[in-house]
């Protein structure tokens, strides 16, 4: 063996030993080839040695060679000890003994601690970063896919409120048409009478409100919706005579609606519109006239129709000419009855269809709106297949429902028995990857935000386990990226607390009759 | 009776919670606060298993590493099982522990192995997709865990343990 120190007297080798000794805090344990301890030299108390019971140690240091041979020196530098410090062990084969060394390493072990953690932490935060930046990008794709997704849903509001517009007037118009035949019948019953007038009064005004507001509901930046159409112009003016004659006559007014026909070309316009245009200017001449008449004279003549609305009521004052138009503003009319939305609507929707509205008015004296509109272009008839899809039927459909809410899963356990389906609830998300396992019902549904595993997490675990089943996650946050977390997680569809019922009712029928991707039983690993 | 003791090593890439997942098997605490680890930590635990005698696992947390040095090496020798950590949140995490396994069967061509695809609890920014984690089930244990709630962590264990002892 070749000593440490060949060239430096003894003494100083001695010194250097003692010095090197005390400064790794050197621990020496001899043992037998069987792992009894025969010597103990050192500082035991900083490694967590109790020399008075080795017992615990011994065993903790037979762990750390675990595998290893006895027979061979071993190095293992910087194991951390039970007691939280750091040692380079050593393992020294001595014939039919070995020596366990252990040096100090806590110092040179909390250096190079904090060099790896910044770096660590660093390449974590560059990692974070690059991933911030990626999201972003997401970000600003999904804002633009939203505001395009926002340009659709404000076609489908206006597509809504045009059909919710015609929903209204049919059964009004029935209401027009029953009044109108009851008062001729009512005979000299002057208080009959007088109750089915009051019934048209408010039967107009609400018919009148509520084509403004449906009109009203459209943004001023919409594209117009318009449905140009053939319209018979005679049975425009009859309609009109028929609904505010009965008004003027009841207030003593004159009141008449003349149509001329000068061109042998069919009138195209939407309806719609040009009968909400000449209601609502006919409607605010009745209700601002106490004496006189109010007349209305339309011609079509050169491919343009213009209308003459005129009265003798109330008139608008100067300083109010400029506001008339303005919504909810009812200009020298005010304190009047009325939500201030026609004249507004008016010239919204004359503007629409590229026409012209002008109006002369003295204070006292009446007022007279003029109306030009050119001839609409027609459009093709809709097609026959967009009719809506007949519902599926979900009779015998099963389903698990998984949320720890009871009174929740009580109203969905309800909601989707009506809707034909068997339903097995469960309360948390463990029972639910199981019992989808094992059930494999038509659908799950599952609550998002479950106590202990979430519902996202199941959804994973289900999903990683080539788990093919319908998920359907349900959750109180309505946000894009909640959606997107679930729906990457692995669920097929995403519905919002509180729910929608009809929303809810669709993606039922949708993920049941969907039904199972590969058939057989999934390929799911347990 | 001495329970019978078997070396477990933990590998994966830094910050995938390894130390966390030992933490919580051993002495069911979690800690919010990232600490690297340096070299190894060792510790141990007794697993009873159905109908069987008590096992204990002595568990090596090696310092991360996404590629396995010849440090790396001399505390893998003797060891029987491997428990491979990835982050769920870093799929490049996944990627390097797929790489230690390589690395490691070289040295250790028998040893009992699966993989913990960690922080389940953070599933919402997993980038680890389930399609990837139902191909790798076909040659590999896959666990989901969280160190922080606890979920899976016992089952990873139990499962690395119940085959050791087959």
């Amino acid at each position: 063996m070749t000593p440490a120190f060949p060239s430096v007297p003894s003494r100083v080798s001695d010194y250097l030993c003692e010095l090197f000794w005390q400064r790794v805090r050197a621990l020496l344990l001899t043992f037998d080839a069987g792992w009894r301890l025969r010597d103990l030299r050192g500082d035991a108390i900083y490694y967590g040695v109790d020399g008075s019971q080795p017992e615990k140690s011994v065993q903790m240091l037979r762990d750390l060679f675990l595998g290893l041979s006895i027979d061979e020196p071993q190095d293992l530098p910087f194991v951390e000890l039970a007691n939280g410090t750091s040692a380079h062990l050593h393992l020294i084969p001595d014939r039919d003994a070995f020596h366990v060394l252990l040096l100090d390493a806590a110092a040179e072990r909390d250096r190079q601690r904090a060099t790896q953690q910044i770096g660590n932490e660093q390449a974590l935060a560059s990692q974070a970063k690059s991933k911030a930046i990626g999201q972003l990008k997401q970000i600003r794709t999904e804002l633009e896919r939203q505001h395009a997704k926002l340009e659709e849903a404000h076609a489908l509001k206006n597509a809504l409120i045009a059909t919710l517009s015609h929903e209204f007037r049919t059964p009004l118009t029935s209401i027009f048409g029953y009044l109108q035949l009851a008062d001729r019948r009512a005979n000299d019953d002057a208080s009959l009478h007088e109750a089915l007038h009051a019934v048209r009064r408010n039967a107009t005004y609400l018919f009148t409100l509520a084509e403004n507001l449906l009109e009203y509901g459209r943004s001023d930046g919409a594209a117009p919706l318009l449905n140009p159409t053939p319209v018979d112009l005679e049975a425009l003016a009859a309609d009109l005579d028929a609904m505010f004659r009965p008004l003027a006559e009841e207030k003593g007014l004159d009141f008449r609606v003349n149509m001329k026909i000068d061109d042998a070309e069919q009138p195209v316009f939407d309806e719609i519109r040009l009968r909400q245009i000449l209601v609502n200017l006919l409607s605010n001449a009745v209700r601002y006239t106490r004496h006189g008449e109010v007349a209305a004279e339309i011609v079509w003549r050169g491919e343009e129709l213009s209308a003459v609305v005129s009265d003798t009521g109330i008139g608008i004052a100067a300083a109010h000419r400029d506001t008339v138009f303005t919504p909810f503003n009812r200009g020298g009319h005010a304190g009047r009855k009325g939500a201030g939305l026609g004249l507004s609507i008016v010239r919204r929707m004359v503007d629409q269809m590229h026409g012209t509205l002008v109006f002369e008015s003295e204070v006292g004296r009446g007022s007279a709106f003029r109306v030009t509109l050119p001839r609409g272009r027609e459009r093709a008839a809709p097609r026959a297949d967009d009719a809506i899809a007949p519902r599926f039927w979900l009779q015998g459909r099963s389903i698990l429902v998984a949320d720890d809410d009871t009174d929740v899963a009580h109203l969905l356990e309800a909601l989707l028995g009506d809707l034909g389906f068997r339903v097995r609830v469960v309360g948390d998300a463990q029972s639910a990857v199981v019992e989808a396992i094992a059930g494999r019902p038509d659908v799950l549904l599952i609550d998002v935000e479950l106590s202990g595993l979430s519902g996202n997490a199941a959804v994973y675990k289900l999903r990683s386990r080539g788990y093919k089943g319908r998920i359907v996650t349900l959750s109180a946050t309505a946000t894009n990226e909640a959606r997107e977390a679930a729906l990457r997680a692995g669920a097929d569809h995403y519905l919002t607390k509180p729910l929608n019922v009809e929303q809810f009712v669709h993606v039922m029928q949708q993920a049941a009759s969907a039904g199972w991707d590969g058939g057989g039983d999934g390929g799911v690993i347990a | 009776m001495t329970a019978h003791a078997h070396k477990l090593c933990m590998l994966g890439d830094f910050g995938v919670g390894k130390t966390s997942l030992v933490a919580r098997f051993v002495h069911s605490t979690f800690s919010e606060k990232y600490l690297t680890t340096v070299g190894v930590k060792v510790d141990s635990k007794e697993v009873a298993l159905p109908g069987r005698a008590t096992m204990k696992l002595v568990v090596w947390d090696i310092a991360g590493r996404s590629q396995l040095d010849s440090l790396n090496m001399t505390y893998l020798r003797g060891a029987s099982a491997l428990l491979l950590v990835a982050d769920g949140t870093r799929e490049r995490s996944l990627h390097a522990a797929l790489n230690l396994l390589m690395q490691s069967r070289t040295l250790l061509p028998d040893a009992v192995v699966a993989l913990a695809v960690n922080k389940l609890d953070l599933v919402e920014q997993w980038e680890v997709a389930p399609a990837a984690l139902e191909e790798l089930r076909r040659t590999l244990p896959v666990h989901e865990t969280s160190a922080r709630s606890g979920a899976g962590v016992e089952a990873a264990f139990a499962d690395i343990a119940t085959r050791l002892a087959e």
